[in-house]
């Protein structure tokens, strides 16, 4: 095999005639928009579904919502990601008769897939949280719904942190499907560079390593971020 | 002040309280004892319906705190109540802890719940604490500052479920000493307690309980010195104090 031939090729497309600009300016930028947003979507939506899974159930209302959010964590959880980004973009817009771009499609699906997942997670760090921390704000005659907000919820959050980086990480790399719709994302860009000569050895090379460049980076995010939730405990405990 | 009537609560097929029938009157101050199982913190939660009657009535302030339809959140303003395990607040200071109730519920603005915090943490001696999470206060300082939590509130009536039971036996006093203040400044106290010495010291009514029911009661002298329930001569005989 021609490996230096085969570098040479990528590396007129990629660094002479600069196919990276458009790998970093479009690539990057909407994997990381679809995933960020994804799991931003994800976080609001999936804490207000795990809010209605550890609701009490003796009323109707809460009932009735946890049938609805059961059927949306078991959708999205129980069809591939490909298949909900498919459905919406061929099935549902034509059906609502409205034109999305498929930029927008790949975040409002990541958005809802992640909800379905991270309200699982919220879920258990939500019940991981004292059961006194409710009584005692429900005996200082706050609702329950104040109190999820002030006391229960914010707990929960820095016990999911880990958890929700993890979260990120695997919308980071799920989002290499989003071109099934037409979004262009990393994958997209260095297909496209592939395709110039039909030669995709180094692109994708290349390729594996962006992914695993920026999961890295994440995952040393998530380090500091949880490092730092711990030195303000300790900080705090030497006030 | 609290009128309780015909009161039961089953837990499954298990009764815990057993048709109870009550009053306890402004500036009460009734220590209820009595052998675990007996009932006693069950009772002490359905006075806020922190756990909801089966049957019966508890009327606070001329209204009926059982039925559903009744407003709670507005009552439990009005009744504080302190827990065995504290239950601060983990994600909140010392001074939120204090603050965020009364700001939250439009009892007061943040100025005079501050204020208000301040003056009831000199009282506790708790004040260089404002600052803090409740992860690095001792047993004894974490329950004191959830009493001033709840006079945050100005409630009417204050319940105290074991509030000294989790104490390491040094912090024990501390806590009582800022009950038995609260108690001299004329608060309605209802207490759930094992501490057989501030019973006869504070209480001017105490409730001995047993399988549901209040089986005997009186002041501290005819309960603890003139026993006549077998049950809580037995009761008496096998508690140190």
């Amino acid at each position: 095999m021609d490996f230096a031939g085969k570098f040479q090729v990528f590396w007129e497309l990629f660094i002479e005639q600069g196919a990276w600009k458009r790998v970093l300016s479009v690539g990057l930028v909407n994997t990381l928009l679809i995933a960020v947003l994804g799991l931003l979507i994800g976080i609001v939506l999936g804490t207000l579904i795990g809010a209605v899974k550890v609701m009490p159930k003796y009323k109707l209302l809460p009932r009735i919502l946890d049938k609805i959010c059961s059927a949306y964590v078991g959708f999205f959880r129980g069809t591939p990601l490909v298949v909900q980004l498919l459905l919406t973009y061929y099935v549902l817009w034509p059906l609502m008769n409205v034109s999305v771009s498929s930029l927008y499609t790949a975040i409002i699906v990541f958005g809802l897939n992640s909800a379905a997942y991270v309200s699982e997670i919220m879920r258990g760090g939500l019940l991981s949280v004292d059961s006194g921390q409710m009584e005692a704000g429900r005996a200082l005659g706050l609702s329950y719904g104040s109190t999820m907000m002030q006391i229960i919820i914010p707990q929960a959050i820095k016990n999911i942190l880990p958890t929700l980086g993890n979260e990120f990480i695997a919308l980071i790399k799920d989002t290499s499907v989003v071109s099934f719709v037409a979004a262009v994302d990393l994958y997209k860009t260095f297909t496209e560079i592939g395709n110039v000569r039909y030669e995709y050895f180094m692109p994708y090379i290349a390729m594996a390593l962006v992914y695993m460049v920026l999961v890295a980076l994440i995952t040393l995010g998530v380090k500091l971020m949880e490092r730092s939730l711990r030195k303000s405990d300790r900080n705090s405990q030497s006030l | 002040m609290i009128e309780i009537v015909n009161l039961c609560k089953d837990f499954g097929k298990n009764r815990v309280l057993d048709n109870i029938s009550e009053t306890i009157n402004e500036g009460d101050k009734v220590v209820i004892i009595g052998p675990s199982g007996s009932g006693k913190s069950t009772f002490l939660r359905c006075l806020n319906c922190m756990e909801d009657p089966t049957s019966g009535s508890i009327f606070f302030d001329g209204e009926d705190l059982a039925d559903m339809k009744v407003d709670i959140n507005k009552h439990r303003q009005n009744i504080g109540m302190v827990f065995q395990q504290f239950n601060l607040f983990n994600n909140k200071t010392v001074l939120e802890n204090i603050t965020l109730a009364p700001v939250l519920l439009k009892k007061m603005t943040k100025e005079q719940a501050t204020d208000r915090a301040y003056e009831l943490l000199r009282r506790i001696g708790l004040e260089d604490k404002a600052n803090v999470y409740p992860s690095t206060l001792s047993g004894g300082q974490k329950q004191r500052v959830a009493i001033v939590r709840a006079l945050a509130m100005n409630p009417k009536v204050m319940l105290f479920d074991e509030p000294t039971s989790a104490l390491d036996p040094e912090m024990v006093g501390e806590v009582l000493e800022v009950m038995k203040d609260l108690a001299n400044e004329g608060m309605t106290m209802v207490v759930v307690t094992h501490e057989m010495g501030f019973a006869k010291e504070v209480g001017n009514r105490v409730f001995f309980m047993d399988e549901g029911r209040i089986t005997e009661q009186g002041t501290p002298e005819e309960v603890f010195e003139h026993p006549k329930n077998a049950r809580l001569q037995e009761f008496l005989s096998k508690v140190i104090y």
